[in-house]
């Protein structure tokens, strides 16, 4: 048999989850196969796939990255702001407070991601003076 | 001591002034950014998930804990990217992000490059101060059309007479340099550069180095600086020590830095020293793609590789400004094997090739060109008719000679006519002998052509030949300079001035007769 692409899998996987009718087997149908083809390895990948199928499809799921503790209103204006740069129906923001980040946001979305931290600025100019 | 602290002051106020221009500038684009994860890394080349938008040859941006590292990807399949990477791998790590940067790969080109060694990104490295271009260039820019260009009709001058006699390059034409190692094909080209400088033809040359020794480049510069010709140069290098993605992309690099002089109505030269390297660094890079293997294990689209290179060089038409790039390519030969894989390919893309022979070399016949299996295709038609005049039946009898050479060697009962005719090849082997640096203007390769197959020196010894031509330019240029110097505008010479170079060889001749 022929190996599947983990995009064509993932994709099957995400129509399945979006079907009420076979939402609860195909997720059994997955794992049965990539313990049969021994690719279980390539889970993390495919999630990240049907993550992206599913975003496509209007639910996304995402993470929220600062450096301090964000405000109600904050974190309220960010998912509207998700909302209308993917055009998703749901959207399901986690939020994780990372101080190495030092200053700003960064939303991250399935395939997609906003960077507006401080740490990626300093970045940047590093990359740049290196090559001056 | 006071000076020091003045200079300080204003290098950290410069600095202060970049960092506030690069800080303003570090606008975020406010929107989600389409992004990949590094999925392995390895050999100069990472694979990458996502970016499914990502095009071929596109620019990938993934960030490290030391800054941004660029790749550009070359495999696009359907679970992953293949890109190859244009630093060092050592900072890249599974998981990192990948962006695209949204463009295909381009160079700073424009006149400030001139008299600098870059790197093929653009970037210095002769120590000097950063180069600051008005205009960036792609690196793979598809070739100029077919109504864009016109026949090659105006000589490049290589100011060695052997190729310029026998195998004339025309501007816009692409002339193979191939031989065996050691046998002179970077002096050639090297010869061609300096005399665009001594003939101030406002040829631009672009010399690239393919995985050169840097000790070599450092060479070529200061000899160029030495002839005062590097200012009118720009040389891409890349050394052993660089990754091969470099290497690769170096002589298109370098194309697109020429091709700014082409397209705004000058003329440039190509120096591309050597494709084999280049196909071998392209072999090494493909191999590590996984793409399949072919002949002597380069991929399927090696031919590909090198003839959209050099099908850039062009003569444009004057609608496009009648600018123009010529390209000297040189292939690397094994034992003398012109038919293996690569320099099959480079034969049949250029318009012709400049043998160069181990043997010839070896018996002191430098530069080395085999007359024989030499040939320029189109340089004909750019021939000046200076050099034509004198030009007739000289590579066909050289060609003779050498095989009436070879018989000659096994006895000496001759017939008159071949015994004349090897005696005057002779004179005209060791007349087309050429000291390196030494490229020869128009007039004295005509003059001296002619007075050796007009006979003036036909009871000069062999030996003596250059010293008989030298005499003879000497007084041609001390007596008549003005004639020299309108033989030197390219044009048919007068009966007037074959009589003075008849009457100035037979004299120059006399003081070598044996």
């Amino acid at each position: 048999m022929a190996k599947l692409s983990r995009r064509s899998l993932s994709l099957y996987v995400a129509n399945g989850l979006n079907d009420p009718a076979t939402q609860k087997t195909v997720l059994l149908q997955l794992a049965a196969y990539l313990v049969d083809t021994r690719r279980t390895k390539e889970l993390p990948l495919i999630v990240r796939d049907i993550e992206l199928y599913l975003a496509e499809a209007g639910s996304v799921a995402g993470m929220v990255t600062s450096a301090f503790d964000l405000t109600a209103e904050t974190k309220k204006a960010i998912e509207q702001y998700v909302k209308q740069h993917t055009g998703a129906k749901e959207v399901l923001l986690d939020h994780s407070i990372e101080p190495s980040v030092l200053g700003g946001i960064k939303i991250n979305t399935p395939g997609h991601e906003l960077d507006a931290t401080v740490r990626r600025n300093l970045t940047i100019l590093k990359t740049q003076y290196k090559k001056v | 001591m006071e000076k020091k602290t003045t200079m300080s002051q204003i290098s950290v106020a410069e600095l202060s002034k970049e960092l506030r221009d690069a800080i303003t500038k570090l606008e975020t684009t406010g929107n989600l950014d389409e992004v990949g994860i590094v999925l392995r890394v390895g050999d100069g080349v990472v694979w990458v998930q996502g970016l499914r938008d990502a095009g071929y040859n596109e620019v990938l941006q993934i960030e490290t804990d030391n800054g941004i590292v660029e790749a550009f990807a070359l495999n696009l399949s359907e679970d992953e990217i293949g890109a190859v990477l244009l630093g060092a791998d050592s900072h890249v790590k599974a998981g990192q992000t990948v962006r695209l940067k949204g463009s295909v790969l381009t160079v700073p080109v424009g006149p400030e490059l001139l008299g600098r060694v870059v790197d093929p990104l653009g970037n210095p490295v002769d120590g000097g101060p950063a180069i600051k271009t008005k205009q960036q260039g792609i690196v793979e820019r598809e070739a100029i059309g077919v109504m864009g260009r016109k026949s090659v009709h105006e000589p490049l001058m290589t100011g060695i007479s052997a190729i310029d006699v026998m195998f004339p390059i025309g501007r816009g034409q692409r002339e193979l340099i191939i031989g065996d190692r050691q046998t002179g094909k970077t002096a050639l080209a090297i010869d061609t550069m300096i005399n665009q400088g001594k003939q101030k033809t406002g040829v631009v040359n672009v010399y690239v180095a393919i995985g050169q020794k840097r000790s070599k480049i450092a060479r070529l510069v200061e000899r160029l600086k030495q002839e005062g010709v590097m200012d009118q140069t720009i040389i891409v290098a890349t050394s052993p020590a660089d990754p091969a993605s470099l290497l690769y992309l170096a002589p298109y690099a370098a194309t697109a830095m020429g091709e700014y002089f082409r397209d705004n109505s000058q003329h440039a030269l190509m120096i591309y020293d050597d494709l084999t390297k280049h196909a071998v660094a392209y072999r090494q890079m493909s191999l590590l793609l996984r793409r399949p293997p072919g002949r002597e294990a380069y991929p399927g689209d090696v031919f590909y590789l090198h003839s959209r290179l050099l099908e850039r060089s062009a003569k444009l038409s004057d609608a496009l400004g009648a600018g123009s790039l010529t390209a000297l390519p040189i292939i690397e030969t094994q034992a003398g094997d012109i038919s293996a894989y690569i320099p099959t390919n480079v034969i049949s893309i250029t318009d012709g090739q400049i043998f160069l022979e181990t043997d010839l070399f070896y018996q002191g016949i430098r530069p080395a060109i085999s007359a024989g299996l030499s040939v320029s295709r189109v340089g004909g038609a750019a021939q000046s008719s200076a050099i034509k005049s004198v030009s007739g039946g000289l590579k066909l009898g050289l060609s003779q000679f050498r095989e009436l050479a070879s018989f000659a060697q096994f006895g000496s009962d001759l017939d008159e006519a071949t015994k004349s005719q090897i005696e005057r090849g002779q004179r005209l082997t060791e007349l087309l002998k050429q000291h390196q640096y030494n490229p020869l203007s128009i007039w004295q390769q005509v003059a001296s052509v002619n007075a050796v197959s007009s006979g003036y020196f036909n009871n000069v010894p062999v030996a003596k030949i250059k010293d008989a031509q030298s005499s003879m330019l000497t007084r041609l240029w001390a007596d008549h300079k003005k004639d020299m110097m309108e033989l030197d505008k390219g044009g048919k010479p007068t009966e007037e001035i074959l009589k003075s170079i008849e009457v100035t060889a037979r004299a120059a001749a006399k003081g070598f007769e044996g």
